[in-house]
Order: C-alpha cells, then structure tokens, then sequence
C-alpha cells in the first residue's frame, strides 16, 4: 500500500455521452396492408456498445433479484467451505501465541494418533502474532484438532512489541530491518500551515485515533487442494481473485500452471482480504503433496482473527482553524498508521474538504503483528473519522450550523445537493441542536451527525468474455469473475439479457473458474468497471453477429433487426415477429458464440470514474450510562448508471453497517505485556447484530447525469462511523476521540467517570 | 466443582470437556498436557468400541454409529462421543449437510441454526450423540431452490442474500419465529434472528422479508 493515498477525487465523467449522435438512412421493404413499399429507416450509427436511454432500459437500473438467490436462501449454494471429495482430509495451522518466538515441534506423538495423516512443521522462528507454525491434518476435524493438541512445542519467546507505546520506546526491538518506524510522506508548507492556524477565528488542536479493525468474513481464508498426484490440480478457493492463486499452486505442486484450476463458485466475504493464495493456502498444497490426498483447510476464527488481515489503525494530531463564516483557514495533520508489519493506509488529509493551507505528515510504526491488508476502501475511513470531527468541532466553537459549515468548506456542489438530501431524511432542519451540542442532562438525549465519502473506482483491461447463444435458444455468458456476495453473478447476467431483449432466468452465467475467459480481482470497487464493459462487448459483439445472420430471414438490415420482450423482428415490420426460439433454431448445430473484452476506447463509453457520498446518523446517548443507541442512519450515493438498483442498497446499506459496528464495538485488543490476542472471537470481538440494527435509508443518488457504470461499495463503508460519533457529540456534548465509541469513553468525555 | 475421582462411566464426557476446554484456550495451554489428553482419549477408544446401554449414565467412547432423524428421514451415521452435530451434518452424514455453517464452533453467531424438535438450536454446541430419537430440521429441509418456502422467495425478492453464508442461519431462526409467531412485527422477529451475525450487513432486507412474508400470513 501506497504511503499516502490520493483522495480519488470525484470528476464528471461523461464524455461519450456527450458526443452528438450520427445517424444513417437505410433503405428497406416495409408491408402496408400486404404490399411491399421501399421506405427508408433512420438509425442511429454507432461505433461500439452504449448503454443506452435510461428510459430504454428493462433490466438495468431496475431492482433486480438476485439471480443466485434461490440456491443461497435453501444452503445449496456450495461455498469453498462446503466442498466433500472423496478421501479429503481436514488440515488446521498451529498458528504462534506469541508475537515472536523461537519455536521447536515435535511431531512425532501427533503422527502416531489414529486419523491423523500428517504433521509438518513450517516455522520455527516467527515475526507476528498468528504466524502459522505448523500444519496437521487429519481423517475429520475432530482428528485434526486431536493432532494439534498432540503437537509438542516448545516456545522461546523473543523479545516483541505489539502496540504504539512498544514500538516506541527505547530499546525496543526492530520489527522490521530498518526500525520500528516507515519513511515518512509529508505534503505541503508546514510553517505556512501553521501561520494560519495561529491566525485563524477559531483553532483546535487535538488527537483522533481509530484502532485496527478485522474484515470478518463470515466464511474464512481457506482452499480445498484437490490434488491427488496426477498431472491436474483443482483448488477450490475464497478468494476475491479467481486467477491470482493459480500460478503458485503450480509451483508448490510441482504442475505448470495449465495443469491448475482454480475455483471459486461462491464465497463467504473478503471485504479486502482475500488475494492470492496465502500461507494458509501454501500448507495445504503442502498436505496435499505429501499425502497425494485432497485438503480441506479452512482457518478456524481464532486463527482468521490474528493472521486473516486487519484494517490498519491510525492516530492523527490535528491542528485546526477556522474563520468566523466557517471555512477552514489551515491544517497541521501528524499522523501514524498501525499496520502491524504492514505499512497501513491513510488518505491524505484534509481528506475531501479544503482546508486552505494544509501540511500533512503520515508516518507507519510496525509491531509485531500481522500485515494489514486493503480493507474496504483502504486508507479513507481512518481520515474521515478526524476530519469530519475537526470541522464539528470548529462549528461548535463559532456557534455555526453543521451543514452550512460543510458546505462551506466543499467545493464540489455534489456534495451540497447529497448533504441536503440526508440532512432532510434523517430530520436535521426540525432539530434542536444545530449550532450546538445538547445537554449532559443525565437522561437520554438525541443527536445528529454527517459525514461524506469519495472513491476512485473507475475499471482496467484483462477482463475477457464469452457468450454463446445455443440452437435451443439457451444464452451462456462465461467469464472467469468471481462473486463476493457483490452480485457480480447477476450482473453478468443481466447486461446480457438486457442486450437480447430476454429475462434475467433465460441467461446462465458462468463465473468463478480459471478455466474461463479471464478477470481482474474485485478490490478497490473496480469490477463493475472492469467487468462490465468486457461482458458489454461479448452481448454487443453477439448481437451484432446474430443481427446478421438473421436479417436475410426478416428481409431487412441487420442494423433493423431489433430484440425485445423475447421477439426478433426488423425495425420496419415490427408485427412480424419471431420467437426467441423460433430465431435461435436457425443457427448452425454450434450455435451462434461472441467474444468481447475491455478495451480501453471501447469501455470509455461505458464506466466511469469517481463518486460520492454523504450519510447522516442519529443517535440516542443515554448520559447516565453511557451507552450509544443509534436510531437511523441515512446515506445516498452516486454510481453513475446502476446495474441493479437493490444490489447497489444492498451494499450502501451494509457500508453504513459495517460503519456503525466499527463506530461502536470492533477493535482488535493485544496485551502487551502477554503478547497474546485478547479477543479473537466473536464473543469478544463484537459485530453489530440484528438489535443494533436501526431504521435504515439507502438512497441512489438519480441526479447523477453519468450514463456509464461505476462501482460503489467501498464509498459505502467511509464516513458512517464519523458521522456517528458527530451524532454523539452533538446530542450531548460527549466528544470521544478515539474509536469504538464505548460506554466507559463516553462518560469519561461527559466528565462523570475520570 | 468436587475433586472426587471421576467415575469410569464419566470418562468420555470428562475428555470431551477437557478438551472442548483446550480448543477454546488455542495453543496457549501447556501442549504436553493436551498430547496426553489426546493419548489418553485413544486408549479409551481402543477400550470401548461399541456403547454400552447399561443403568444409569450411558458410556460412550470411540466411533459408535448413531441413528439420527435427519429431516424426516432416518440415518445411521458414525461419530464419536465428542462430535458435535454441526461436525456431524457437515463431515459424517451422506450425502453431507453443508447448509449449515462453520462460523465460529462456539455459539456466537448463529450461521449453524438448525431445528431440533421445532426450536431453533446452535448446531455447534450439540453433540450429535445426545440428538437420537429428536426431530432434527436443517436448511436442506425447509426448501428446494425450484420450491422455495414463503420466507426464502421473500428473501429473494429483497435481497435478503448477499455473499450468503449467513443466510441458511437467519432463514432457519425466522423460520422458526414465524412457525411461533406467524404474524410477528419487526420487534419479534429482530429478537428471533439476534443470534444470527451477518458481516455484509443484510439485516434490513432480512428484516423486511421476514415482515412481508409474516404480513402475507396475516393476509392468510
């Protein structure tokens, strides 16, 4: 991860849509009460695919269900986790309880249990907490875990250090080679920055701090290693990349990489975390190599816990000020990020808004944990926690309206229609507490709070695609993509049958299989991007083949052959119809097949660049007690053309979710004196569950003019827990600045407990 | 807890507990003490093959085979005294149940729900050997993907679903409610479903198709 990360600054992209739109005449026979008259047609001459009037369009930008929903609301639907192969045999990593150690296995009493087949020992001297150790493998899982425990391990643990203050100090050992502390990335003229803050209306000076949050995926790293000594590998994988693992599974077997298949039919969640094949995946090669059997190996959550990836934490100093109309004057942030050996990610701040002179220094400290990884919108949730709370902050001080003050300091009008929007949902005009915070009153009181997000999104070449059309009238699309749960399957799907005129169920997609035309990995809400122009293509480029085999059949132009409702016709006889069938019968015994894939030129027409956000929260804090209720939360989003309108709410409302869970619980928690995880588990690292869940509004963001498609799901996630904790300093007073927003950090902020 | 020494009938019990106790502990614990276990439990096993039905506490130990009633149909299935359903369904029965989820073994979040006797009950925190002669209810029984139940077509149509490997959990616990509380409001079925996690962040469409198939049987 880059050191300090661009902003991704949302631009109106709309280039192609813009262009004037050329026509032609085409000559062609059109009955007028059975007798053949030569007319001539005006159609619309285009150089590749388009999307198309919005008004146009039967499948995209509607609600679309799901179309893998069935098989995932009855348990059919077969995750990594779930596949069973005859004779497979279940693996588990010994993964190291301390930070760093020295470490001696014994194997020997563990191999000598019934059921258990293997022991390898794959370390003996660790850098972070959860490194795998070894890996054992038995006849069930109850016989793997019986050779776990079996293993006799000594443990000599090394000196370490696991959070800010170790990392630190003096004498502290060197985490990585060159110190406990990256090469630090500055921007802008400090004693610039610092002359108009000094001079400023209204100044703060303060720290902010978020702390390493986890992915928690529901299905965890893992692969099923069907290998059994032949020529030819299948590794089932939860992975976010279905191509990436392929090459290094070769390698570990000892195959090429034509010998290797990888597959990922469905998958359990990644939000970030899952490329590649990981060393979870690199033991179970092993296994499977050594016993010539396949390997099931799923980490166990404790073991996602402390080596499945983290979002990295940060604490930022900020020195802040701000004129009497309420614009941001100047800006000193010193920042560190906490990515274990990792470098972290942090947006530069002032993050979206404009600050006038700005000076910023991010720093990495390391510990002796494991590397962060890209969490869901990597590097922005962490910036826009301290930002969003300087400007309340500042607001409260000169006594101003919090979105007028917003508004003030954002130069993209997006954002002023997007505020306004939720500031109405969520009931800000009506409320009380607009220019300061309510009262400690020792009951529960009622506040309200904002944040905005960006992302770059945008899609890149690599992205290949198939779609065969059958004589049965049966459509195929193939492509090699895999579905996090993103609805990536039904996109596919819809593009294509949207192209034909058809419904979602008379398309099959085929996804998630190296053997298939190839795809970029799902991260940075790039496969939207990426994937659909590529899909886009194969549909045109087979419409367009199909347009020509059957205009001699319709006596007209292929460019009058038109597809809709499940009829094939020609723009000048549109009552002579065929059936979608009766037009498929007439291909050739192969069937009619087109390829496309994402070509620069071509996709330019097609995605986009650039989005925004802006949600609001309210919540109720009981001042007594401390406790954090939250009531509603409101969040619209632009996305340029959406695909699947209930997808997009899907993930705008599980963005805010996640936000809110991190807000209030999620924080990964290491004793330093004992080096070991406090709370990898979900008992005691809590996720918002269904009685956390508050009325929630997700709104699309239709003003948005672009008719190209962008992706959406990392915005989602970004500013919720900012706009959260707002929302309790604004009922209350309670400003706590540091995440998650617990009981005892509220009453300490209310003056009640020390 | 009393010191006394264990009685012989207790042992598997006493080594299933002794050893649940070090999975939850992970590889902090003395390792020796866990061989030992693991050694111990073998022996026993070699001792007793077969169960024992005698008066007072049945004494189990080693692979038995098993009779479950298994969505309405009667299997036999080999497990050990110390095999959790959950690991029951998903490695031992054939064909294996896989509906159900391997989350988190320990009861936190749900994504394991299955019926017993009509109840919602975590998969993961039974023995399959205490479940004979009960009425065991998984996904796999409550519909087909070309027949789906009122609550999954719901699920469907909002979008109840999105990576899914929550979703078998939360339509057996609503199922459940439902099945309770036909017509239940949105405070019951939050209540009914808060032992089931979902980290996509579902929970308002799983809400609302919960809502709308409860208010389709109001409608009757």
């Amino acid at each position: 991860m880059s050191s300090i990360e661009p902003t991704g600054a949302p631009r109106q992209d709309a280039k192609a849509q813009d262009k004037p739109r050329k026509t032609r005449k085409i000559k062609t026979t059109k009955d007028v009460n059975g007798v053949p008259q030569e007319i001539e047609i005006e159609v619309e001459d285009v150089d590749g695919p388009r999307w198309g009037e919005r008004k146009e369009l039967k499948l995209l930008n509607t609600e679309l269900r799901r179309v893998d929903g069935p098989v995932k609301v009855t348990g059919r639907a077969r995750f990594t986790h779930d596949v069973r192969l005859p004779g497979m045999v279940y693996a588990r990593l010994l993964c190291c309880p301390y930070p760093s150690a020295e470490v001696e296995i014994d194997v020997k009493a563990a191999l000598a249990l019934p059921g258990v087949e293997a022991a390898i020992v794959l370390e003996t001297k660790t850098r972070f907490l959860g490194q795998p150790i070894a890996v054992v493998a038995g006849r069930t899982s109850d016989h793997a875990d019986d050779a776990l425990r079996a293993l006799k391990v000594v443990y000599k643990p090394l000196p370490w250090a696991v959070d800010r203050a170790q990392a630190l100090a003096e004498g502290a050992p060197n985490v990585r080679k060159n110190g406990n502390q990256g090469k630090p990335g500055q921007n802008g003229d400090r004693a610039e920055a610092e002359a108009a803050v000094a001079g400023a209306a209204a100044k703060l000076e303060a720290t902010y701090g978020v702390p390493v949050q986890h992915h928690a995926s529901l299905e965890t790293h893992g692969v099923v290693v069907d290998y059994t000594g032949g020529e030819e590998a299948t590794v089932y994988i939860s992975t976010q990349s279905t191509f990436a693992a392929v090459e290094q599974v070769a390698e570990l077997l000892g195959l090429k990489a034509n010998q290797v298949t990888c597959v990922v039919e469905y998958m359990g969640g990644g939000f970030g975390s899952k490329f590649g094949l990981g060393s979870e995946g690199a033991a179970a090669c092993r296994v499977a190599k050594e016993l010539k059997k396949p390997v099931h190996l799923m980490l166990r959550r404790p073991d996602e816990f402390v080596m499945g990836g983290n979002r990295s934490g940060n604490r930022v100093k900020y020195k802040a000020g701000m004129d009497k109309d309420g614009a941001l004057v100047g800006l000193v942030a010193e920042a560190e990020r906490f990515g274990g050996l990792g470098d972290g990610a942090m947006a530069r701040p002032p993050y979206i808004y404009s600050a006038g002179k700005t000076y910023s220094e991010v720093v990495a400290v390391y510990t002796n944990t494991d590397s962060s990884r890209a969490m869901r919108a990597p590097g922005h949730p962490q910036s826009s926690f301290g930002m969003e709370a300087v400007i309340d902050e500042l607001a409260y001080q000169l006594g101003l309206d919090l979105l007028d003050v917003r508004k003030k300091n954002l130069r993209d009008k997006v954002y002023h229609r997007q505020l306004e929007r939720v500031a109405r949902e969520i009931g800000w005009f009506e409320h009380p507490h607009r220019t300061k915070p309510g009262p400690n009153s020792g009951g529960k009181e009622t506040g309200i709070g904002f944040g905005i997000s960006t992302w770059g999104g945008g899609g890149s070449g690599g992205t290949e695609c198939d779609v065969q059309i059958a004589g049965d009238g049966s459509v195929t699309v193939s492509v090699g993509t895999q579905d996090l749960g993103t609805g990536s399957r039904t996109l596919v799907t819809a593009i294509v049958a949207e192209e034909f005129g058809l419904a979602l169920g008379d398309v099959v997609a085929r996804i998630g299989n190296s053997r298939l035309p190839s795809a970029t990995g799902s991260g940075g809400s790039t496969t939207t991007g990426s994937l659909s122009p590529a899909v886009k293509d194969a549909a045109w480029n087979a419409r367009e083949a199909f347009s020509a085999h059957l205009a001699p059949l319709l006596k007209t132009d292929p460019a009058l052959v038109r597809f809709a409702g499940g009829k094939v016709f020609s723009q000048a006889n549109p009552n002579v119809t065929m059936t979608w069938k009766q037009a498929s019968g007439t291909l050739p015994n192969a069937g009619l097949s087109a390829h496309g894939k994402w070509d620069k030129d071509r996709a330019a027409a097609l995605m986009g660049n650039g989005v925004h956000g802006a949600q609001a929260a309210k919540v109720e804090v009981d001042t007594l007690t401390g406790r954090v209720r939250v009531l509603a939360m409101v969040g619209i989003q632009d996305c340029g053309l959406p695909i699947n309108r209930l997808a997009v709410k899907s993930q705008l409302n599980g963005g805010m979710i996640q936000a809110l869970s991190y807000a209030l619980f999620e924080e990964r928690v290491i004793d330093p004196v004992l080096g070991i995880a406090l709370n990898a588990n979900f008992e005691d690292y809590k996720l918002a569950g269904p009685s956390e869940i508050p009325e929630m509004t997700a709104l699309i963001d239709d003003d948005d003019p672009r008719n190209a498609v962008i992706g959406m799901a990392e915005p989602a996630v970004v500013p919720g827990h900012s706009a959260i904790a707002n929302a309790v300093h604004n009922a209350c007073g309670a400003r706590v600045r540091d995440l998650p927003l617990t009981p005892d950090k509220v009453l300490a902020a209310l003056g009640r407990i020390a | 807890m009393s010191q006394d020494p264990i009685p012989e009938a207790d042992l598997s019990r006493r080594l299933f507990l002794r050893s649940a106790g070090s999975v939850a502990a992970g590889g902090v614990l003395a390792q020796g003490l866990l061989g030992a276990c693991a050694a111990e439990r073998a022996e026993a096993r070699s001792a007793s093959a077969a169960p024992s039905v005698a008066e007072g506490p049945e004494e189990l130990a080693g692979e038995i085979e098993i009779e479950l009633e298994l969505n309405g149909a009667k299997q036999k299935l080999k497990v050990e005294p110390r095999t959790t359903l959950l690991a029951a369904l998903r490695e031992r029965c054939a064909p294996p149940l896989t509906g159900a989820k391997d989350v988190c073994d320990r009861g936190n979040c749900g994504a394991c729900t299955v019926h017993v006797d009509g109840k919602p009950a975590y998969a993961c925190l039974l023995l399959a050997v205490d479940l004979r002669g009960k009425k065991i209810k998984t996904i796999e029984g409550i519909g087909a993907p070309e027949n789906l139940s009122a609550l999954q077509a719901a699920f469907c149509e909002h979008d109840a679903s999105m990576c899914g490997f929550c979703t078998p959990g939360f339509v057996m616990s609503i199922t459940a409610c439902l099945e309770q509380h036909p017509g239940a409001d949105r405070a019951t079925i939050q209540r009914a479903c808060s032992g089931n996690v979902c980290r996509c962040g579902t929970y308002p469409h799983v809400f609302a198709a919960a809502l709308a198939t409860a208010q389709q049987a109001k409608k009757g």
